[in-house]
């Protein structure tokens, strides 16, 4: 079989980079230590949530299929913040878990150009330079050629997971690690270093009393990720909600000295954002109380996921304390929580692109560089896929920057700033989060995927046919006034009478859904659209100043740095930026300028000798 | 964040020759629209015929300014604030087009009359009506960026930029007082929490997180540190640029005596005739830390020969441009009419500034002993010294009267810091108004942000790393 790519790991990075470099057109191996688990949720069943929602709407528009796989098999549908505002209202599905990793295994296995292979990649090979990549070495002696390797061994390599006094080789509970390949990456010159990561125990749905928690249903209709989904019609399942109590609290204070994390065993640095248990007991000891969800983790199954109690501790002390939380007076314990210890690779090792720098053709991505989370993955997995294959055409890789795209942050963070813990998407991470509504990722991104290569002439129409439907929508409600009549059905009207329904909708007290009942050219238009319409005019204010926050950004990011610019000889510089920027090397002035360690005088510094091109 | 510090394409404005009072100060402006900018405000005179001179070069003043104007020309009108219609001064514009100017773009310079309330309030009107206010070195840090400096300046330059961020700006900062940078530091970090307890409501929708987002309490109490630091500006100023002060009063009143009291040397001629001194003398002495400029004028006095008449004409134009003025009123000839018109014309519509210090002198002499100053007189003997304790107060009290900051407490000094904290307070208003409305959190976060983004141009920066640092050392999330 003559390859082009190798993807190594079939978890939700692995899936996308070999889908898409299959569906550019390059024959692609993907090479996996055990093609039953491929998509598995390693921890929570739920796909979506802040920022996390808008980063697989955004695969969605480029060309990914994460949407896709959680429209087919979501079992509860939430939009979160809806109280909130626009930019940080999200989509949230808990999964059938197992139907989600069948579904990604077989949409693999259908795949033109796309070969799945069971086997653990120990070494990789480069040319005799040492700087290009080869291809593969597998544990079973196999060596595979391409010009370009994707790398995404998410929590499996050299992986260990903890669980009070025992410890073991395991990427997941009862799945192997992925031993040596962590060895030959230090080998050849990089930066690995250790992270470590938690998961909840998972229970038997009948021994829980459920009339002790209070239940949390989905929305009443459920949407679907995709912008080529038109709707979804799943079964809805509710989660429950629960806490901890100061018996409980007790309980792991008391036992906290064997604890994997407090005995010393783990050195890897673990998640702030979701915190295990432990940690949220002893960093904050003044909190009476920690809320626990309830999940479903699928129709087939009576397993129950516990999120928010992740634990390290041994079994018997889980036990006991989920014992002391109401409704879990009688639980019965399928799994037990377990935490992981994994290598990962720092990712400024990595070019806005997701290539090493160090080796040419080799891409990483997902849980490898220090991330947490299926979206955070999935959407590298996608970047390296597309950018794996811009590499085999050589064309100039697709990067998106941080006011294109949720990506655009968490790839211009991690490769920038590096990460030395799990990192996670906020929202708050978005410097220009109204420009990056879950709503408009097609508008801002499909071009992008069209042009890649990934999305075809018939998705392109329907974004055409959206952006009519705006454009409409907006000329009909500047152009109705607020007649006599209208003000008898809606009160609020009195006060604009004249004016255009487009400046009565500015009024905080007038929503689109009592315009749309007054006029009948609007109640024909579809209610996502008119939403879309609403939040705009609704926070034009906010949105034009973000607009121009947006503005001033991009200045420096258009200012572009060559690769091979010589900081050594850039006398300004103080040492640190030097250091730095050598290290980094950045493709424009504006990442230059969010290195840490570069000041604004290092910034006019390089602005000069770019000018100048020394 | 530095964008904003080196964003190239952005119309920038700033005086170019030193802060103080001179015979004409140049004002240049850079980049951008910078043209079309100008012509909001710069109205040509129109040509009367007759008017042009052989081989003078000034175009016609019928002719706007306009995005199409043609560069190397000079330009003679006024410049008018287009809101209030007043006219803030008669100027020469220069006007060049890219590449052929200073910084290789297009860019206007200003040839104002070198009054620091001129160029404050014409600065002022270019801020407000696009221009923002250029960085030290921006000008020429621009010019290379144009291509119009060789390597070896550039070199230069690099030194420049550097020195201003690390030395130079500490001492900017520092100039009145270290306070200065942790009060706002401060502010800084009161929006950083208001921020972060948004953010934390935004990134956390299960959490249960109590209380509210931020109380009007501490939304208003942020906002007045704010006002407080702003109106300080002009303390700020006081004590950057000082104050005028004139002595006037009729000939032989005492003024030069006076005048070499306070300045402590023998600087001004003094003589027992009246009409001694001709021409206005300038000198510089320090009250509460302030710097005074005081200036002896000629004596006013009707009749005198052409001479001394020029030299009242010259003491009546001191006197307008003073922030207050010392009349001095000789006790041995007591008050007079004269006196009496010039006191009330000047607190009226002289066309100073109102304030007035009446100083009752040569107490000492026998002739006026035991009788009293009049109301509102202080007693004093320029000879002697009696009194002048008394008059330093006073003068002291003067400067100080009306300026909002009590001593100790943190001043800004420079208009640029006045200016992004105007702007901070702008967001933090939208973001207060848009929180009584129950506008979205993302939304009005916008407006924090943009505050928070403000002060950290003035501090440091800001990122949103740090934000974040924040939620998480004060909340307590959960997955
Ligand atoms: C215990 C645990 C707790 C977690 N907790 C959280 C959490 O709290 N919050 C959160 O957001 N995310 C959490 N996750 C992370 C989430 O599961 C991952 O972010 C996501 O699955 C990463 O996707 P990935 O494709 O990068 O890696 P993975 O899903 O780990 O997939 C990697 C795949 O590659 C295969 N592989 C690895 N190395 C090789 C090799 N050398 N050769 C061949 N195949 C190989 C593996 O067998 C595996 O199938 C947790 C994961 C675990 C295991
Ligand atoms: N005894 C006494 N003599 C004074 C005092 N102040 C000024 N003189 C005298 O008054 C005369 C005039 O003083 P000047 O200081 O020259 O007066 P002037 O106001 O500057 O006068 P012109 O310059 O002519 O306008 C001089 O002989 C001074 O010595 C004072 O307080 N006491
Ligand atoms: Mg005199």
């Amino acid at each position: 079989m003559d390859l082009d790519a190798i993807v190594i790991g079939g978890g939700h990075t692995g899936i996308e980079a070999s889908l898409a470099l299959s569906r550019l057109g390059f024959e692609t191996l993907l090479i996996t230590q055990n093609p039953d688990v491929i998509g598995k949720m390693s921890c929570n069943p739920a796909i979506g949530g802040l920022a996390k929602g808008n980063l697989v709407r955004e695969i969605d528009a480029l060309g990914g299929e994460m949407a896709k796989l959680i429209d087919a098999t979501m079992i509860q549908f939430r939009i979160l913040n809806k109280s909130k505002g626009p930019a940080v209202q999200a989509y949230r599905a808990q999964a059938d878990k197992t139907a989600y990793s069948l579904l990604a295994k077989w949409t693999l296995e259908r795949e033109k150009n796309l070969h799945v292979f069971q086997d653990t990649v120990v070494d990789l090979t480069t040319d005799s330079s040492g700087r290009r990549i080869q291809g593969v070495l597998t544990e079973r002696g196999r060596i595979f050629k391409a010009r370009t390797v994707v790398l995404t061994t998410g929590t499996f390599m050299e992986s260990r997971i903890f669980i009070g006094e025992y410890s073991g080789p395991s990427g997941r509970l009862g799945e192997p690690a992925a031993i040596g390949l962590g060895k030959s990456l230090r080998r050849m010159g990089f930066d690995v270093g250790r992270l470590k990561t938690g998961t909840p125990a998972r229970a038997l749905r009948s021994s829980l009393i459920f009339e002790r928690m209070t239940e949390q249903p989905g929305d009443d209709e459920m949407l679907p990720f995709s912008f080529s989904d038109s709707k979804v019609n799943r079964p809805n399942v509710p989660c429950y909600i629960t806490y901890t109590t100061a018996e409980t609290h007790r309980i792991i204070e008391e036992n906290i000295d064997k604890s994997p994390l407090y005995g010393g065993k783990i050195v890897g640095v673990g998640p702030r954002y979701c915190p295990s248990i432990e940690d949220k007991v002893v960093r904050f000891p003044e909190r009476q109380r920690h809320q626990i969800f309830v999940e479903p983790e699928g129709l087939s199954t009576e397993e129950v996921y516990l999120n928010g109690i992740s634990s390290s501790l041994p079994e018997d002390v889980q036990e006991k304390f989920l014992k002391t939380v109401p409704g879990f007076e009688k639980i019965e314990i399928v799994r037990p929580g377990y935490a992981v210890e994994y290598d990962y690779l720092n990712p400024t090792q990595l070019y806005p692109s997701l290539e090493t720098k160090r080796i040419k053709g080799l891409f990483v991505a997902g849980q490898t560089n220090g991330t947490s989370g299926y979206e955070e993955a999935a959407a590298q997995g996608l970047m390296a896929g597309i950018n794996a294959g811009m590499f085999l055409q050589k064309k100039p890789p697709l990067i998106l920057s941080r006011a294109d795209a949720y990506i655009g942050v968490l790839i211009d963070d991690l490769v920038t700033l590096g990460t030395e813990e799990p990192y996670r998407l906020f929202t708050s991470r978005a410097e220009y989060r109204l420009a990056l509504r879950h709503d408009t990722a097609d508008l801002r991104l499909l071009e992008k995927g069209y042009t890649a290569g990934l999305k075809g002439d018939e998705e392109k129409q329907r974004l055409q046919e959206k952006i009519q439907n705006l454009d409409e929508i907006r000329e009909i409600l500047k152009k109705r006034k607020v007649h006599e009549s209208d003000t008898a059905h809606l009160s609020a009207l009195k006060h604009h009478p004249g004016k255009s329904f487009e400046q009565a909708l500015r009024d905080p007290l007038i929503k689109m859904k009592d315009l749309t009942a007054l006029d009948d050219e609007l109640a024909k238009r579809r209610t996502k659209y008119l939403k879309y319409v609403e939040l705009d005019i609704k926070y034009e204010g906010y949105i034009k100043r973000q607009k121009e926050q947006v503005k001033r950004f991009e200045r420096m990011e258009k200012k572009r740095i060559p690769e091979d610019f010589n900081y050594a000889l850039a006398a300004g510089l103080s040492a640190e930026a030097r250091e730095k920027l050598t290290k980094i090397r950045p493709l424009s002035v504006g990442q230059a300028s969010r290195i840490q360690g570069v000041r604004p005088a290092d910034v006019a510094v390089l602005l000069v000798l770019l000018k100048k091109g020394v | 964040m530095i964008e904003y510090l080196y964003t190239v394409e952005e119309p920038i404005a700033a005086l170019s020759t030193p802060w103080g009072e001179s015979a004409i100060a140049v004002i240049r402006t850079s980049g951008g629209n910078t043209l079309t900018l100008i012509n909001r405000i710069f109205k040509p005179f129109m040509r009367r015929t007759g008017d042009a001179e052989p081989g003078n070069k000034v175009s016609p003043g019928k002719i706007r300014v306009s995005a199409k104007s043609k560069g190397s020309t000079l330009h003679y009108g006024k410049i008018i604030d287009s809101d209030s219609g007043e006219i803030l001064d008669d100027v020469m514009l220069a006007l060049y087009r890219a590449p052929a100017s200073y910084t290789g773009e297009d860019s206007a310079e200003i040839f104002c009359h070198g009054s620091l309330a001129v160029i404050t309030r014409i600065l002022a009107l270019l801020y407000k009506c696009g221009f923002r206010p250029a960085q030290a070195g921006e000008f020429t840090l621009r010019a290379f960026l144009n291509g119009k400096m060789d390597l070896t300046r550039a070199e230069a330059v690099n030194e420049l930029i550097r020195s201003r961020s690390d030395k130079a700006r500490a001492l900017a900062l520092n100039r009145l007082s270290g306070t200065i940078e942790r009060k706002i530091t401060e502010i800084k970090l009161r929006l950083v929490n208001f921020l972060s307890s948004v953010e934390v409501r935004l990134d956390y929708p299960d959490e249960d997180i109590e209380g509210e987002v931020v109380s009007e309490k501490e939304c208003s109490s942020v906002e007045n540190e704010l006002k407080q630091l702003i109106s300080s500006y002009e303390t700020g100023r006081l004590f950057q640029e000082g104050v005028t002060a004139v002595l006037a009063g009729r000939t032989n009143a005492g003024k030069s005596t006076l005048f070499n009291l306070l300045l402590k040397e023998e600087r001004s001629i003094v003589s027992r005739y009246h009409g001694t001194t001709r021409d206005y003398i300038e000198g510089n002495i320090v009250v509460a830390g302030i710097p005074v400029r005081v200036f002896d004028t000629a004596g006013l006095r009707k009749g005198g020969g052409p001479v001394e008449m020029e030299g009242v004409r010259r003491s009546n134009r001191v006197i307008k441009g003073a922030d207050f003025i010392l009349y001095l009123v000789d006790a041995s000839f007591g008050l007079t009419e004269e006196d009496t018109d010039f006191i009330k014309s000047y607190s009226g519509s002289y066309g100073g500034k109102g304030k007035i210090i009446k100083v009752w002198n040569k107490i000492d002499l026998k002739s006026t002993g035991g009788v009293k100053a009049p109301d509102g007189f202080l007693p004093l003997s320029a000879e002697t010294g009696t009194g002048l304790d008394k008059l330093v107060k006073r003068i002291e009290q003067t400067i100080l009267h009306g300026t909002p900051v009590r001593p100790g407490e943190p001043v800004i000094d420079s208009i640029r810091q006045k200016e992004l904290l105007d702007r901070t307070l702008d967001a933090l208003r939208r973001f207060k108004r848009g929180l009584k409305r129950n506008d979205p959190l993302d939304a009005i976060s916008v407006e924090l942000q943009e505050a928070v983004h403000l002060l950290g141009e003035i501090t440091g920066e800001v990122t949103s790393q740090d934000i974040l640092n924040n939620i998480f050392s004060n909340f307590c999330v959960g997955k």
